[in-house]
């Protein structure tokens, strides 16, 4: 039998590229591991607000796990805000903390936790992790006002700042910490688990370099990015070119409830693509302002979706995306605007990029959703007199696709692999009682030859002898979205429901007093519809109406014919 | 005594029967039957029989296999009515709501099991302490059971709120359903979980309820068949914990059967590993689909409390909780497909070729290349020996197939397929040090086993990957399931949900619910001798503030000692401990175990006819990957070889199911039990090191 052999490329061979990226991505999910099984903050555990990653020497993504979609492009910009911070004084062992929002993050709450990685005497990448703590201070507990009106009231900040050095953690900044939030035990669990997660990064990654050698390792990531942005054109190339505008509207900054307008302008051209932000209002007045590096990461969000939905991330995929804004808008707040809530004025932005693409490829898109993560505190004190914050996001009703009905019950598209609140854990540790968790049948849905999906009620019932409320919903006046001649879904909003029977509606509302007795009732939308609704199969209007989602009248009354 | 096991897979029902008194195997494979397995398990037994088996000395018969898994993924269970507390019917379609499909905007949750005009609601209510709110109102539950006769159901599930630190508004409403609707399945959720997590515990009763009918049926046929062959002794099911069960207890709860076969290669490689001595074990099985791994701590397989049933990395899938030992499972084994994704980059799996057309070298139709065709290429697979030469394996297409992938790559056929081989191990290895270096456990202190028709091939490699201790390919590799099942005792794994912090006033009413759960068990266990059953107790527990927990062996009953256990756990499994926190308990969990006698090795009488040399079937071509050529290898026939002799590879071990391939830089054994034993170089000298 003859032997042939043909040389691999002298430096470098794919099949050592296939395995050195499923060592990243092992590496990633080991760190996302760690953070939800350690972590002691129900915001991370439960809702899995946090992310991992490991980027390159100049800040671009190579791999990354993530819980939610807010953080799908945010990793680069701190990266770059702590080289420009530290340039060549950063060194092995050192950790490097940031929760600026105006340097690449998010808002306060968020907590990134950034260490180089070294190998062969060089600066070879990053480990990063971003966790959302409980509380870092500020004005209430929780550190979300709903009616912030400066990132001053949002609580504490630490712009790029050395929490170890060397491996030797710098207690005074612990201490900084430790007295700047009301959770202190929680914070610094959550930071040790931060900690934990960069540290088993950076080991692995040594593992790696032992065995392939860094120049390998360094070979590998250019290959992924360049891989990852010749398929992204690829894709972008074969979409029509043109400008593809959307408008919406966001019902309120929680300072001021006026209609606010936005746009989009989307524009392909070749193989690249350039979404635009001109036309847009100044930063408001309220706190559901965004920073530039939040709206990039709204957009990516968006864009991903249609180029590699399924790929795992890495900065290559976004190299054919430019995205235009100009400064002191609401997408791209500057100091001293506050953006405790920027996730509720940053989803607009993932919304109107959605909406401008939803025409031109339907099959990567679904009508509008219910949108708002709806996020709902509510806190007082417990019979044994200690402080109890219940935070839990809103699930809802998804837009109907162009070949089905749309999703019930669905977290919104900010965030992601995020369970609800089971009512067992609820009721066994906060003083509250749940008395109906379900579909939103009486809000109803979005009409269509495929209808939106349902939204949901949950009642609570206050059990403690007094607590406040306050919450963030958005789409409370504007309802989701139709496509192709369907109606639209149906609106969000909390109503209190005092015991004497008052009742109050709210949507962005600061905190409001509660007493044992009275009701919180929390109601999401039900997603838009998709195509004409006369033009609904009758077997599926006599489903839904056989499972009690729609009445026999309204079924008639909607789609037309004799149910 | 005869000692039975049958293992209904997908394809095939294979048999096991093992003497106690003469050590003597007798093995059968007869094709499953789709439709009512228990035809395939007595053609097994009839074509065992023409082998030699007498059925009335069998007085032992376990059973594992598909039907409850098959009945969930095919959807064909029966037709199921949930009644919830008011207020929470739709919990079960809500699911948890998560998208983990993170970019695709067209997600969505999957189907519930019960739709919605089925799912009917009572007014109830307890509290999270177990105090009743609300009692329960009986008109409703008779307006229920009116509503399941008009709809004919076939089977009711009932889940209240807190039924698991109170059932007595499910009982009630379970006696009364019971009542009512006389011939129908009735199941209530605290009967087959008491944990906390409502949708957890609603798609638990509901999916028992959908199968247990069916589950039902099937167990009664299958024992009336054994009666009719005269088999009178007692009949077990192997259930996903590791251990076995009465077919009684077995349709109690079905669902505690989801993982059945796959569980009965961790029993049987417990029990190996505890007969050669050693107690911490990484499990591998390798089949046509997949890899599934498993860590042995101290002979005894982690249970997990929780069960993803079809979660996939897109989908959240259903969540059941039932005991399940902990599999990790990769989508890469003898079938899967070797493609070039968009960038060029090869992958293999998650994609199989399956049976049909199965691997291009079979000639039924597959073109592409897998996992198979490579091992072929290589030469590390005879095309005519492959299945007892039952199957010629054709190389020209196999060599065609992995051509498709090679001229791309712009490799050789030999590179690609080595790449291939490559690509497939390194998936397997990532699971492997997932369940070990990631969670703290060095594989240095670990003996790897691998079963499975297509393990054995890559066992070798892959134990030097990780630097394991060695790596064992048992006796009967590729029907190891059933095997195991032979090894595996009556278990019982009883949770209790608790919440309580670790505390000096704690420990009285921790160490009374064990006694009750204690209780429990006996009772599940009656007619068993209370002296033969042996208790692990168990807690799952957290730093307060946490959300996940860590289970924890208890090895004392004091504060102190619970304490530093869980500090020690924490510490290994994530790197930290928090030594001031306050530490509590979410969970107890008693194992029970009846001490039984199970299948032992035998002794291998040293035979003068195994030598070296009679056991050399011939010399093969092999490309290797280190010599980057091909190297001629020695051929052994498994059944052969002399007793403890240690040889060198690079060699190539037959038996009827499979091949052991064993590297250049390797060297094996096999000894007294029939082990086939695997040293690495640094292994070896480790246990030279010791043994002076």
């Amino acid at each position: 039998m003859a032997i042939e052999t043909i040389k691999p490329a002298a430096s470098f061979d794919p099949v050592t590229h296939e395995i050195i990226q499923g060592k990243l991505l092992s590496v990633v999910d080991e760190m996302a591991i760690v953070m939800t099984k350690t972590s002691m903050s129900p915001v991370i555990y439960e809702v899995l607000d946090f992310a991992c990653g490991i980027c390159n020497a100049h800040g671009e993504l190579i791999a990354q796990t993530n819980g939610i979609t807010l953080f799908t492009g945010t990793f680069g910009a701190q990266i770059r805000s702590v080289i420009d911070r530290f340039g060549t004084s950063i060194f092995p062992g050192d950790v490097i903390v940031t929760n600026d929002p105006f340097r690449g993050g998010t808002h306060a709450c968020d907590f990134a936790i950034v260490r180089p990685v070294f190998a062969e005497d060089r600066l070879i990448a990053f480990a990063i992790n971003v966790a959302h703590w409980l509380d870092v201070g500020g004005a209430i507990p929780g550190s979300l006002p709903p009616d912030a009106t400066s990132i001053f009231q949002e609580g504490l900040r630490l712009p790029c700042v050395k929490i170890a050095e060397r491996d030797e953690l710098v207690e005074s900044i612990v201490e900084i910490i430790r007295e700047n939030v009301r959770l202190p035990d929680m914070a610094i669990g959550d930071l040790h688990a931060q900690l934990a997660t960069v540290r088993i990064a950076d080991l692995r990654l040594q593992e790696v370099v032992g065995r392939y050698g860094a120049d390998t390792l360094l070979a590998s990531f250019d290959q992924l990015l360049r891989d990852s942005e010749n398929r992204a054109s690829e894709i972008i190339r074969s979409l029509p070119d043109g400008e593809y505008i959307a408008t919406d509207v966001i019902d309120g900054d929680g300072v001021n409830p006026l209609p606010i307008e936005v746009r989009v302008a989307v524009r392909i051209a070749g193989d690249s693509i350039e979404v635009d932000f001109t036309g847009c209002p100044p930063a408001c007045a309220g706190p559901i302002n965004c920073a530039r590096g939040a709206l990039h990461s709204a957009v990516k969000t968006v864009f991903k979706a249609l180029v590699a939905p399924y790929e795992p991330s890495n900065e290559g995929w976004f190299r054919p995306l430019s995205i235009l804004a100009p400064q002191g808008t609401l997408f791209t707040a500057e100091r001293p605007s506050p953006t405790g809530w920027y996730y509720e004025g940053s989803v607009h932005a993932s919304e109107l990029v959605w909406k401008a693409l939803a025409p031109i490829l339907p099959e990567r898109f679904s009508a509008g959703s219910y949108t708002s993560l709806c996020v709902t505190y509510i806190a007082g004190h417990d019979e044994a007199g200690e402080l109890f914050v219940h935070i839990e996001p809103e699930h809802g009703g998804w837009g109907a696709c162009h070949d089905g009905d749309g999703a019930n019950a669905l977290i919104a598209l900010t965030d992601g692999d995020t369970y609800n609140y089971s009512i067992e854990l609820i009721e066994a540790k906060f003083p509250l009682l749940v008395e109906r968790y379900g579909l939103n049948v009486e809000g109803g849905v979005g009409a269509g030859r495929f209808r939106g999906g349902y939204g949901l009620v949950r009642e609570y019932r206050v059990l403690a002898e007094r607590a406040e409320v306050y919450c963030g919903f958005g789409r409370t006046i504007t309802p989701p979205w139709p496509m192709d001649g369907g109606e639209c879904g149906s609106v969000n909003y909390l109503e209190i429901v005092k015991a004497d029977g008052n009742a109050l509606k709210l949507g962005r509302s600061p905190a409001r007093p509660v007493a044992r007795g009275d009701r919180v009732k929390i109601v999401t939308g039900g997603g838009g519809g998709w195509g004409a609704p006369s033009d609904r199969a009758p077997a599926a209007v006599t489903a839904d109406i056989e499972s009690g989602l729609i009445s026999r009248e309204d079924a008639q009354r909607i789609y037309g014919r004799q149910q | 005594m005869i000692r039975v096991a049958t293992d209904v897979g997908g394809t095939f029902t294979d048999l096991i029967a093992y003497d106690d008194t003469s050590g003597a195997v007798v093995f059968s494979k007869s094709l499953t039957t789709v439709d009512d397995q228990s035809v395939g398990v007595l053609d097994a037994i009839a074509m065992a029989e023409q082998s030699g088996l007498g059925v009335d000395d069998i007085g032992f018969f376990v059973h594992g296999g598909t039907t409850v898994i098959n009945a969930i993924t095919e959807r064909k269970g029966v037709k199921t009515a949930l009644v919830t507390t008011a207020g929470f019917r739709d919990v079960l379609e809500i699911g948890r709501g998560n998208r983990p499909d993170l970019y695709n905007l067209r997600t969505r949750t999957p189907a519930p099991f019960v739709p919605r005009h089925l799912r009917f609601e009572v007014r109830e209510r307890m509290s999270a302490s177990g105090q009743v709110l609300h009692a329960l109102d009986e008109e409703d539950v008779a307006r229920c059971a009116r509503q399941c006769r008009e709809q004919h159901v076939v089977a009711v599930a009932i889940i209240f709120l807190h039924s698991y630190a109170n059932p007595a508004h499910e009982q009630q409403c379970a006696e009364l359903l019971r009542k009512e609707l006389r011939g129908i399945s009735v199941c209530a959720s605290h009967e087959i979980s008491r944990q906390w997590r409502e949708y957890e515990r609603s798609n638990t009763v509901a999916l028992n309820a959908y199968v247990q009918p069916i589950i039902r049926n099937y167990f009664d046929n299958l024992d009336a068949a054994l009666h009719r062959k005269r088999i009178s002794c007692a009949y077990y099911a192997m259930q996903s914990n590791g251990g076995i069960a009465s077919f009684e207890q077995a349709v109690t709860a079905p669902l505690t059967l989801v993982e059945s076969g796959p569980s009965g290669g961790v029993a049987g490689a417990a029990r190996i590993g505890s007969e050669i001595g050693e107690t911490d074990v990484l499990y591998l099985d390798v089949g046509g689909t997949t890899a599934k791994c498993s860590l042995i701590k101290a002979g005894q397989p982690k249970v997990d409390a929780e069960y993803r049933l079809e979660k996939t990395r897109s989908s959240p899938g259903y969540t059941i909780q039932v005991p399940v030992v902990d599999i990790v499972e990769v989508g890469a084994g003898g079938g899967s497909l070797a493609w070039l994704d968009p960038s060029g980059r090869l992958r293999v799996g998650p994609q199989s070729a399956g049976s049909n057309p199965g691997p291009a070298c079979y000639g039924r139709g597959g073109v592409d290349p897998t996992v198979t065709d490579a091992k072929l290429t290589l030469g590390i697979l005879d095309p005519l020996t492959f299945a007892d030469g039952r199957m010629p394996l054709d190389v020209d297409r196999a060599r065609a197939a992995i051509a498709r992938v090679s001229l791309p790559m712009k490799l050789s056929v030999e590179q690609a397929a080595l790449a291939i081989v490559r690509v497939a191990e390194e998936s397997m290895s990532n699971a492997l040090k997932l369940i070990t270096i990631q969670r703290g456990h060095d594989p240095r202190d670990l003996v790897l086993i691998v079963s499975g028709g297509a393990g054995p091939l890559l066992a070798a490699s892959l134990g030097r990957e990780l630097n394991v201790k060695r790596t064992v390919i048992p006796t009967h590799p590729g029907i190891f399931s059933a095997w195991g099942m032979l090894a595996a005792r009556p278990r019982a794994d009883i949770r209790r949900t608790v919440l309580k912090p670790v505390s000096e006033g704690e420990m009285n009413s921790i160490s009374q619910l064990f006694a009750e759960l204690e209780q429990e068990a006996t009772e599940y266990f009656a007619g068993t001798d209370t002296a033969r059953l042996k208790f692990h107790r168990r807690a799952e527990m957290r730093y307060r503030g946490q959300e996940h927990s860590v289970s924890v062996a208890i090895s004392g009953g004091t504060t102190r000692e619970l304490l530093s256990d869980f500090h020690t756990a924490h510490q290994k499994a994530f790197s930290f401990a928090i030594m001031t926190a306050t530490v509590e308990i979410t969970m107890l969990h008693l194992q029970t175990e009846v001490l039984s006698e199970v299948i032992g090795l035998p002794n291998i009488q040293s035979d003068e006819r195994n030598t070296l040399e009679n056991a050399l079937k011939g010399r093969r071509l092999v490309f290797l990957a280190r010599e980057n050529g091909w190297v001629a290898c020695s051929v052994y026939d498994r059944n052969r070889l002399p007793i403890g002799s240690l040889i060198p590879g690079p060699a190539l071990v037959e038996e009827p199911t499979t091949t052991t391939f064993v590297p250049s830089d390797q060297a094996f054994t096999r000894d007294e039990t029939g082990q086939l034993v695997i040293w690495g170089e640094t292994s070896m000298t480790r246990s030279e090191g010791e043994a002076a």
